[in-house]
């Protein structure tokens, strides 16, 4: 039974909610809210004091905070399928989180409601070494099963850098990629099966270890992967898995300007050795790197490139020099490579330290994820340098440049008057070149609310059309992860 | 932010290459033969072909996989894009040009495989690889637990990433595995020394031969989907019935070939009725373009209903 529709004040008004979305807000009485969840979980799974829930007011996105009704964390499984029965009657929007890293402003309440958060399926429940395949519960760590694929010589290739926290379920509902996506590919390519539980309380499986359709006559499974919450609670997965590469070379090789960078980039992406990655740091990002704690040595104004290339030993070993050889080609005359486990880790240093040195530059900012065709690199990145140098905004850019998946980091402070406006109105123009050029919104981070302003940009009235009849299959009145994909997905109660 | 108007236009793909991308655009209508020539020139490669003389979106509709899916995935992990006809007539763009996207729900997936029942490609975006310019084609005969020691040896080694193929082919009494390589020339010894290694572990004959031609199977009549443990023992359990099996080792699948006939939709549905549930149980599935999909699951009809209702409006 649906509930009624009656707006209440936020239960949580702990933190200021600085969006406007936070007001807008659909729900049961929230007198009402905490003995009705309680009936739904076991003792101690419920959460709606204000300290309880200030962690769930945002994903890593922490410029925008909407502060949730309730956090409920099922102690299993079957609990959460007990949830979902009833979570359909309670009348709030429902959003399921992982670690909440989220760039996109996925897994937030921006219709207020409850928050499910997977930290309890955190079971690996099988790896099956024959059959080159394992079945993971949704809440379990990326690295975690990284780890424990390891000793097997088995390792599953998505590998986003939040891997230390971030889960399977996230990666799965955002189609998570990494830095070695470029030769691997996303979690798309490596989801053989999903179990989910529908807004009923239904149960289904997609797929499985075989990784076809099973008993189904067409692959639901498509559409899990990568609907960002907004069809249902995935509980389970069954994934592929790969032998792990005997050996790695780390190169890394610094550039002038973009137009020798941008050379190396496409000389790379089309040699034989097959790159298993392919990074980027602009001038900006060495800049920031080279004034903070986490120095690399890099030459200041220069951009950075670091590859990767992986395989047996004697294969490795033998195209080493013919990707250095690239490298100094296009104009570097700095170039470092080391098959050597500590030296690769220096090697890798300015780019993994850049991520999380952003917020020492400014307390907010905003990570865009469009991918474009590699031909126009140069062009693209210039206009983010124009339009930011224009607004006062710095802009900071560490991507998968090997897939074309910029990630331009607008950092600005919402507290100034008019600044997010501005990174807003950059946003705008940028995604307008980067559809015009061929390229698309995001590549891994999903659309969440943050990147929903932009939809109308990428499809047509048809195809539109498409795409809200999959909602309204799965999750018609939007009570799952509403305001999120597509920014009019709103439930009304 | 002010709101972004709606565009009022489909947007579409219109027939290109990138070479810097590795990407093109064709016609679904191309043939394999045609779309190599294409593409040759730039140095540029789209492994999944089976049949030089049929058409890209034949391929797709009989299959999944192809044998270099062992190291680039399915069809539609390299089929990027495409313009898709509707059932009701209109052509709508679905996918990107891009390797990389979580722009949406994943129509592109789920319509690719669909057979003609929601529509059909008009035109594919492809991703294509680099043609290293030296391939070769592996025959590995022997002992049945010879052939297993080969198979497993190929699949669980650091080498495994570096085979376009590793198949298990089955025609009448004769079992080999086949291995297909395409390197640059200067690898071409460290590939065929990793070759003669696992031959002489696993106590198998080794052929080598030039590779033109050599994993174009055609187009399977039945292709069944299941682990990739289990592909030997199906491949065989089908060898006798059928003309020929290839199983494709790391992806799960087994191709199956049967000899012409007015009784071959018969002869596929017995084939499937002893194996499906085996598969079921593992998430598998079959398909044969002899013979119609299988009714909806009743949960998903509901659903059927709903989407449908989207792509037929006129
Ligand atoms: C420092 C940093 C680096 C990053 N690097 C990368 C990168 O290289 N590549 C990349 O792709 N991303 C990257 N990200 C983004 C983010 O980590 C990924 O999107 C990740 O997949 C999110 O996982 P999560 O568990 O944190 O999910 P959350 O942030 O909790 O949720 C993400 C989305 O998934 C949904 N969801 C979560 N669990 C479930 C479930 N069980 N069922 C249904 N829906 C669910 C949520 O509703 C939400 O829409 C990075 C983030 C940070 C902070």
């Amino acid at each position: 039974m649906p509930a009624s529709a009656h707006s209440v004040a936020p239960l949580a008004a702990s933190a200021p909610a600085k969006d406007r979305a936070a007001t807008d807000r659909v729900g049961a009485d929230r007198r009402d809210l905490l003995p009705r969840l309680q009936r739904l979980l076991s003792r101690g799974r419920v959460f709606t004091s204000p300290a309880q829930l200030a962690g769930y007011a945002s994903d890593a996105l922490g410029y925008k905070s909407y502060p949730p009704d309730a956090v409920v964390i099922p102690a299993d499984a079957a609990e959460l399928v007990e949830f979902m029965r009833g979570a359909r009657d309670l009348g709030l929007p429902v959003m399921l989180r992982g670690a909440g890293t989220s760039l996109s402003g996925g897994p937030v309440a921006a219709q207020g409601g409850v928050i499910v958060h997977t930290s309890s399926l955190r079971h690996i429940r099988e790896i099956n070494r024959d059959g080159f395949w394992c079945e993971v519960e949704s809440g379990v760590a990326l690295n975690d099963l990284d780890a424990a694929l390891k000793p097997l010589g088995m390792f599953y290739p998505p590998d986003p850098s939040s891997g230390p926290v971030c889960t399977l379920g996230g990666n799965v509902a955002s189609n998570a990629g990494g830095a070695h996506c470029f030769r691997y590919g996303v979690t798309s390519h490596y989801v053989l099966g999903v179990e989910v539980v529908l807004l009923d309380g239904t149960v289904h499986r997609f797929g499985g270890p075989a990784g076809g359709r099973g008993r189904w006559r067409e692959d639901w499974r498509r559409f899990m992967v990568g609907s960002e919450g907004t069809l249902g609670a995935f509980t389970r997965f069954w994934l592929r898995l790969l032998p792990l590469p005997e050996k790695v070379w780390t190169l890394r090789a610094t550039y002038p300007d973009l137009r020798s960078i941008e050379a190396a980039i496409h000389a790379l992406v089309a040699h034989p050795s097959f790159p298993a990655a392919i990074e980027m740091l602009d001038p900006r990002g060495v800049a920031m790197v080279e004034g903070s704690r986490m120095a690399a040595g890099l030459p200041r104004g220069s951009f950075m490139l670091l590859t990767e290339i992986d395989g047996p030993a004697a294969l490795v070993d033998a195209r080493v020099a013919a990707v250095s050889d690239i490298l100094r080609r296009a104009g570097s005359d700095d170039v470092a490579f080391s098959d050597e486990e500590e030296t690769r880790r220096r090697l890798w240093k300015a780019r993994k330290a850049a991520g999380g040195l952003l917020g020492q530059l400014s307390p907010d900012f905003v990570v865009q994820d469009a991918v474009i065709p590699k031909g126009a690199l140069a062009e693209i990145l210039q206009l983010v340098y124009d339009e930011a140098d224009a607004a006062g905004i710095l802009a900071v850019n560490i991507f998968h440049a090997g897939d074309g998946n910029l990630h331009p980091n607008f950092v600005f402070n919402s507290r100034v008057p008019g600044e997010l406006e501005k990174v807003e109105r950059i946003g705008e123009r940028l995604m307008r070149r980067v559809i015009a050029v061929g390229g698309t919104l995001s590549g891994e981070h999903g659309i969440g609310n943050d990147k929903a302003a932009y939809m109308p940009l990428v499809y047509g009235p048809d195809s539109m059309r498409l795409q809200w009849a999959v909602p309204a299959a799965f999750n018609p009145r939007h009570q799952l992860n509403p305001l999120k994909v597509f920014g009019e997905r709103r439930f009304t109660g | 932010m002010k709101a972004i108007a709606p565009l009022t236009e489909e947007r579409f793909f219109t027939v290109f290459l990138d070479a810097v991308d590795g990407t093109v655009c064709v016609p679904a209508n191309t043939t394999g033969a045609a779309l190599q020539a294409r593409v040759a020139p730039h140095g540029l490669r789209f492994p999944l072909l089976l049949d030089p003389a049929t058409s890209l979106s034949a391929h797709v509709a009989a299959t999944t996989h192809a044998p270099a899916s062992c190291r680039f995935g399915q069809y539609c992990d390299n089929i990027l894009g495409m313009n898709w006809r509707l059932p009701g007539g209109r052509v709508v763009r679905i996918g990107e040009r891009v390797a990389k996207t979580t722009t949406g729900y994943d129509w592109l997936r789920f319509l690719l495989h669909a057979g003609g029942r929601l529509g059909e490609p008009v035109d594919y975006v492809l991703r294509l690889r680099p043609a290293c310019g030296f391939s070769l084609l592996a025959w590995f005969e022997g002992e049945a637990a010879a052939l297993r020691g080969c198979v497993s040896r190929l699949l669980h080694g650091g080498w495994m990433h570096w085979w376009d193929a590793v198949d298990f082919v089955a025609e009448g009494d004769r079992r080999r595995v086949r291995v297909a390589v395409d390197c640059p020339p200067g690898e071409a010894p460290l590939f065929t020394e990793e070759l003669q290694r696992v031959a002489a572990a696993a106590g198998a004959r080794l052929t080598l031969q030039p590779a033109t031609g050599g994993t174009l199977d055609g187009i399977p009549d039945l292709v069944l989907k299941t682990t990739p443990d289990r592909v030997i023992a199906l491949a065989e359990a089908l060898a006798q019935p059928a003309a020929r099996c290839v199983g494709l080792g790391y992806s799960g699948v087994v191709h199956v070939y049967l000899r012409e006939g007015g009784d071959r939709p018969d002869r596929i549905r017995a084939m499937v009725e002893s194996h499906e549930q085996a598969l079921y149980a593992l998430g598998g599935d079959w398909h044969s373009r002899w013979l119609p999909a299988p009714a909806p699951a009743s949960a998903e009809a509901a659903w059927l209903v709903t989407l449908e209702q989207a792509l037929r409006t006129p």
